[in-house]
C-alpha cells in the first residue's frame, strides 16, 4: 500500500515541504554516532563499494552482506568487496551483528532484500535506505524497534569516492522515516553517516523520504531524463532532415549536452545563456519559452502521476509483467538513427557546441524550469527541486556523452528509465510541429552566422532578467556557494 | 649497430614566437639541427624548452617558421614524435578523469585499457610490428605487466610506456621532454643505449633536461635565455646553477613538530597482493622519531605500495600488522587523523592535483589535507603559508593557477605545501622531479637546514648524487622484498 496515500493532507505536506540545508555546525560531532557501530552494507556495486570505502577511511567498522549465490559465484559485488579488503559475509551470518545496514541495492530488489534482511536484524538497529522509493510508494513496513533513515548522495558512486579523497565531498539529501524512529537517533546517525562520506562540506539537505521520491521521480523522469533523450532524439532527426552531415549532428547531440550542461552546472541557466551571443540568446528565450507552453501540461502530468502513486502502480505492473514495456522501449531507443549514427571525428570547438546548436540550450533552460516551477506547485521545496532538476543535469548528460542514450540508460535506474521512456513517448508527438519550424540555423549551423549582433537593448534587458530572476537561480547560487570546490566534472 | 653517413638537415627553425599565458616565452627562436644529431636542451625551468619541443611537434600555436625535413633513404617513418614530460592517458570512456591514489581503490570493471592492449592500439594505428616492441617491452622489465591496466601503474612505469612506444615507432626525429623523470639507474642507462642506436641509424633526437649522463651521440648542447637558443660548447647541466641567496628558515619551523610516538611507524610481516601478484612481501619495518630515510629500489618495486600504506591511501593496510603514530592502523581512526600528521609529496599526487587551484591555494591545502583547498584559514596559518612562499621564492606568482605554471615551480610549490604545516613525517616521494640543477639544490639544502628541528622524513630519489645530506638509514627494496633495512 502506497504510504504517502495513507496519510492526512496536512501530514503529505509538511513532508512534501522537508528541506533544509543543514548548518555546518549541525555535524560538530563528526562520526561519533556510528564509532564503534557494526555497520554492515547490502550491495557492493558503484555507489555500495565505494560509500563503503569512505565509511571506512573515516573510522567506521564496515562489512559486507551479500547473497549466498554471489558468494559461491564470485561475482563482481563478490570481488569489489575482497579485492579491497572488507569483510564478506552471507545475511545470515552479517545482519545479526549490524547496528547499521544500509541497503544500496538496485530500487527493484528492495522489497525482496528487506524481507531477506529485517528478520534477521536484531532489536534496536538501524537500516538505511538511499532512495524513499521502497518505504512510500510500495508501503513497505518496517519493524517498528528498527530506525529507518535515509543518505542519498547526489553524485555517481566514482564521484563519491574521489571528492572524498581530495578532502571535499559530494552534496547529500537526509531523512528520518518518521513512522521509524522509535530511540530518536535517528538524525544522529544520518548526520554521522553523512560526515563519514564527507557531504557535510559539499551541503547535506535535510529532506523527508516522501520529498525525496516524489521530487526524484519527477526530476529523472522529465528534465534529466526524458527531455535529454527527447532533445537529443529530435535534434538529429531533424538536423539529418535540413541536410546537416549526419555525422557531424550525431557528434553535435552527443558531445553538445555534455559540454552545454557544464556551463548550466557552474553558471546556472543564466550562466549557460550567457555563453550565447545577444541575438542567439533572444532567439533561445524566445524558443524555450515556446517550448515551456507546449510541455507544461505534460510535465504537470507526470507530477500528478506520481503524487497520486498512479505512475509507480503502472511501473510495478510491468516489473510483475517481466518488464515486457521497458524492454520494448529499450530495444525502440537502440534503433534511432542517433544512437546508430557514430560520432564522426571532425573537432567542434566548446563554442562551436553553443553557437552551433542554440536549439540545445533552449531546451535545457525549458526543462530545467519547467521541472522546478511544477515541482514547486506541488509543494516541494526549491532547494529539493533545485537538486532534482538541474543540479544533476550536468551527471546525466555525461553518461550521453560517452555512449550515447544506451549509456545514460544503462547508467540510470530502471525506475528512471521506465518514467523516461513513459515521457519521450508522450512528448516526442507533442513537439512534431515545433520541430517543423526550426531550420540549420537553430540547430547544425551557426547562428551568429550572416547576423551583425545588434539586438534592441529593452528586449535583452528583459530577457536577462527574466533569466537571473527566476527561482531556480536564486536558490541555485546559494547551494552551489556550498559547492565552491567543485570541478569540471571532465577534464578532456 | 651500422653507422650510415646520411646527411643533411632536419629541423629549422627560425624566428619561433611562443606566448604562454599572455608571457612571451619564445621571442625570435633559430634552431638548425641536422640528421642524426643528439641535441640536449636544458636550464632552468621556465624558460621556455618545453615550449621549443612542442612547437617543432606542431602541439602548439607559434610565430615564425617551423620547417621539418624527411627523407626517403630510410624505412623510419616520417613523422616528428613528441614524448610528454608527463603521461596522459584516458579512460575506457574516453575522458581523463581519474582521482589521486585511485589505483588502490580495486573496482571489478576495468577503468581502462591494459598496457597490451594499448600497444596494440598504438600499434595498429602506425602500422608497427609488434615482435619489434617484444625486445624493448624486455629490456624495460615490462614483460610481466600486460595484464596489468594504465591506471594500476607507477609513475615510473608511465614513462617507460612512453618511451617504448617512442623508440617502437623509430621516427625520424625524435623530441623527448624529460625522458628520464622517474626512471631507475639501470632504465635510464638502457634508454641511452637505444637512443644511441637510434641516433646511429640517422635519427634526429632532441631532449629537453638537467641529466648529466646523455646517450654518447648526443654532442651538442644548448640553454634558452631570452627566449632564443644558445648553443654551449658542453655538457651544460652544472652551468645553468646559480648561486642561491638561502633566506632564513621560517620561525614555525625551527620548532619540533608535536611528536605522538617515539615509535612513529611499525609494520610486522606486512604482505600486499593483487590476485596472484605479490607487490610487498614480508616487509617489517620500523621508523623513529627523528629518523631520516631514503627509500630505495628499481621501478616498480613496491616503494609507492609501501608509502600508500603509511598515508592511509591503500585498502590492504586495514589487513595487516601497522602502527601509524603508535596507533594500530583500523582501530577506528580516519585516514585524515593519519594525514594530519604527514606532510607528503609524489608523482601522483601532483598529476592529480587540482588544475583550478592557485599556488596559494595549493599550499594552504596542505594544513587541510586537501587536493586544492576549501575551508578558511585562520591568521597565524596565512601567516605560515606566507612565510613559507617567500621561502621557496613563489610570493609573486602565489595568485597565479598552480597548474599554468612552469613544472618546476608547480613542484617548488607542492613542496611548500609538504612543509607548510611543520609535520611530524614528511613523505618526499621523488621530490625532485622535473626541477631543474638549482632547484633540486635549494630543496635539498633546505631539507638540511631544517632537518635539525626534530623533522622525520622518508625520501625516496633515484639519483644518489641528488640527495640530501640528511639521511641517516636506508630502507631498499627489490621486487618487493627488504634486501637493506639500517643505518648508512
Amino acid at each position: 500500500m502506497n504510504y504517502f496515500n495513507t496519510l492526512s493532507l496536512r501530514e503529505k505536506l509538511r513532508q512534501l515541504h522537508q528541506a533544509d540545508l543543514m548548518d555546518r555546525s549541525e555535524f560538530n560531532d563528526g562520526v561519533e554516532a556510528l564509532k564503534g557501530k557494526k555497520i554492515v552494507i547490502i550491495g557492493c556495486g558503484a555507489q555500495g563499494l565505494n560509500q563503503g570505502l569512505n565509511l571506512r577511511d573515516s573510522g567506521l567498522d564496515v562489512s559486507y552482506a551479500l547473497r549466498q549465490s554471489a558468494i559461491d559465484e564470485k561475482r563482481d559485488s563478490w570481488k569489489n568487496a575482497t579485492n579491497n579488503n572488507f569483510k564478506v559475509g552471507t545475511y545470515e551470518e552479517l545482519i545479526p551483528t549490524a547496528d547499521l545496514v544500509i541497503n544500496l541495492t538496485p530500487d527493484k530488489q528492495h522489497s525482496k532484500v528487506i524481507a531477506a534482511a529485517m528478520p534477521l536484524m536484531k532489536h534496536g538497529a538501524a537500516l538505511s535506505y538511499s532512495h524513499g522509493f521502497n518505504i512510500v510508494e510500495e508501503g513497505m513496513q518496517i519493524r517498528k524497534d528498527i530506525t529507518v533513515i535515509m543518505v542519498a548522495p547526489k553524485c555517481p558512486g566514482t564521484e563519491v569516492r574521489a571528492e572524498y579523497l581530495r578532502g571535499f565531498g559530494v552534496p547529500s539529501l537526509a531523512a528520518v522515516h518518521p513512522d521509524n524512529d522509535p530511540e530518536g537517533k535517528g538524525w544522529a546517525y544520518a548526520k554521522a553517516y553523512c560526515v563519514a562520506l564527507g557531504s557535510h562540506k559539499a551541503g547535506v539537505l535535510k529532506s523527508s523520504f516522501v520529498a525525496e521520491v516524489k521530487s526524484d521521480l519527477m526530476g529523472e523522469q522529465t528534465i534529466l531524463c526524458g527531455l535529454l533523450q527527447t532533445a537529443s532524439l529530435l535534434s538529429f532527426d531533424r538536423m539529418v532532415e535540413n541536410g546537416i552531415e549526419p555525422s557531424y549532428a550525431s557528434k553535435l547531440v552527443q558531445y553538445g549536452v555534455d559540454v552545454i550542461s557544464e556551463a548550466l552546472k557552474h553558471g546556472g541557466v543564466s550562466g549557460m545563456m550567457d555563453r550565447l551571443s545577444n541575438p542567439a540568446k533572444i532567439k533561445a528565450f524566445e524558443l524555450s519559452e515556446e517550448l515551456k507552453n507546449i510541455m507544461r501540461p505534460l510535465f504537470r502530468k507526470h507530477q500528478d502521476d506520481i503524487m497520486s502513486g498512479e505512475f509507480s502502480r503502472v511501473m510495478m505492473e510491468d516489473w510483475k509483467d517481466g518488464d515486457k514495456k521497458l524492454l520494448t522501449w529499450r530495444a525502440q531507443t537502440r534503433q534511432t538513427p542517433f544512437e546508430n549514427t557514430p560520432a564522426g571525428d571532425m573537432k567542434i570547438s566548446e563554442q562551436e557546441y553553443f553557437d552551433n546548436y542554440l536549439l540545445l540550450s533552449a531546451f535545457i533552460r525549458a526543462g530545467v524550469e519547467l521541472a522546478f516551477e511544477t515541482m514547486c506547485e506541488a509543494g516541494i521545496q526549491p532547494a529539493s527541486a533545485y537538486y532534482e532538476s538541474l543540479h544533476e543535469v550536468p551527471l546525466i548528460a555525461n553518461t550521453i556523452a560517452r555512449r550515447k542514450l544506451y549509456e545514460m540508460n544503462r547508467v540510470i535506474s530502471d525506475t528512471a528509465e521506465y518514467g523516461n521512456y513513459l515521457f519521450y513517448n508522450a512528448c516526442a508527438p507533442l513537439l512534431a510541429d515545433f520541430m517543423k519550424k526550426i531550420g540549420p540555423e537553430l540547430a547544425g549551423k551557426n547562428y551568429n552566422e550572416g547576423k551583425d549582433g545588434s539586438v534592441d537593448n529593452s528586449l535583452l534587458v528583459r530577457v536577462n532578467e527574466a533569466l537571473r530572476d527566476h527561482p531556480v537561480e536564486i536558490i541555485g547560487r546559494k547551494l552551489r556557494k556550498y559547492m565552491t570546490a567543485m570541478r569540471p566534472i571532465k577534464t578532456a | 649497430m651500422q653507422n650510415l653517413k646520411k646527411s643533411g638537415i632536419s629541423i629549422d627553425v627560425s624566428g619561433l614566437r611562443v606566448s604562454y599565458d599572455g608571457n612571451v616565452v619564445l621571442d625570435g627562436l633559430d634552431w638548425r639541427a641536422e640528421r642524426g644529431e643528439g641535441w640536449k636542451i636544458c636550464g632552468k625551468s621556465g624558460t621556455g624548452k618545453t615550449s621549443l619541443l612542442k612547437a617543432v611537434a606542431g602541439k602548439i600555436k607559434f610565430g615564425g617558421k617551423v620547417e621539418l625535413k624527411f627523407y626517403d633513404d630510410t624505412e623510419m617513418p616520417s613523422e616528428a614524435y613528441y614524448v610528454d614530460n608527463w603521461y596522459r592517458f584516458e579512460s575506457l570512456d574516453g575522458d581523463k578523469n581519474f582521482y589521486y591514489q585511485q589505483r588502490y581503490n580495486k573496482q571489478e570493471e576495468n577503468e581502462t585499457l591494459t598496457v597490451y592492449a594499448e600497444l596494440m592500439r598504438f600499434g595498429r594505428e602506425r602500422g608497427l610490428d609488434y615482435r619489434r616492441a617484444e625486445p624493448l617491452l624486455e629490456k624495460f622489465g615490462f614483460m610481466d605487466c600486460r595484464h596489468r591496466q594504465l591506471l594500476e601503474l607507477s609513475s615510473g612505469e608511465h614513462k617507460k610506456l612512453q618511451l617504448v612506444c617512442a623508440l617502437w615507432l623509430r621516427p625520424q626525429i625524435l623530441l623527448l621532454d624529460e625522458p628520464y623523470v622517474g626512471l631507475d639507474k639501470l632504465s635510464r642507462k638502457n634508454l641511452n643505449e637505444l637512443l644511441d642506436a637510434l641516433i646511429g641509424e640517422g635519427a634526429t633526437v632532441a631532449m629537453v633536461t638537467n641529466d648529466p649522463e646523455l646517450p654518447g651521440r648526443v654532442r651538442r648542447y644548448a640553454k634558452i635565455e631570452g627566449g632564443k637558443l644558445v648553443e654551449v660548447d658542453r655538457n651544460c647541466s652544472e652551468d645553468s646553477v646559480e648561486p642561491i641567496l638561502i633566506k632564513p628558515v621560517p620561525y614555525f619551523l625551527q620548532k619540533s613538530p608535536k611528536i605522538d610516538s617515539p615509535d612513529m611507524l611499525t609494520l610486522k610481516n606486512v604482505t600486499v597482493r593483487y590476485g596472484q601478484k605479490t607487490v610487498l612481501h614480508d616487509i617489517s619495518w620500523s621508523v623513529k622519531a627523528g629518523q631520516k630515510w631514503l627509500l630505495q629500489g628499481r621501478n616498480g618495486s613496491g616503494k609507492s605500495t609501501l608509502l600508500s600504506l603509511l598515508d592511509g591511501d591503500h585498502p590492504q593496510a586495514y589487513s595487516s600488522d601497522i602502527s601509524l603514530f603508535g596507533r594500530k592502523r583500523g582501530s577506528g581512526e580516519s585516514i585524515w587523523d593519519i594525514k594530519e600528521k604527514i606532510g607528503i609529496i609524489s608523482p601522483e599526487l601532483h598529476w592529480y592535483f587540482d588544475p583550478n587551484a592557485t599556488v596559494w591555494n595549493s599550499v594552504a591545502s596542505g594544513l587541510k589535507d586537501t587536493i586544492g583547498w576549501f575551508l578558511d584559514v585562520s591568521y597565524d596559518e596565512q601567516k605560515q603559508i606566507e612565510s613559507v612562499l617567500d621561502f621557496f621564492g613563489l610570493l609573486d606568482v602565489s595568485n597565479r593557477l598552480l597548474s599554468k605554471l612552469p613544472l618546476g615551480k608547480q613542484r617548488l610549490a607542492l613542496l611548500a605545501r609538504v612543509i607548510v604545516k611543520n609535520p611530524q613525517l614528511m613523505i618526499l616521494d621523488e621530490p625532485c622531479q622535473g626541477l631543474d640543477t638549482a632547484q633540486t639544490r635549494l630543496f635539498n639544502d633546505i631539507l638540511d637546514a631544517i632537518s635539525p628541528f626534530g623533522k622525520t622524513l622518508i625520501y625516496v630519489g633515484h639519483y644518489e648524487t641528488q640527495l640530501p645530506k640528511c639521511l641517516d638509514h636506508k630502507l631498499e627494496l627489490d621486487q618487493g622484498r627488504v634486501i637493506y633495512n639500517g643505518s648508512i
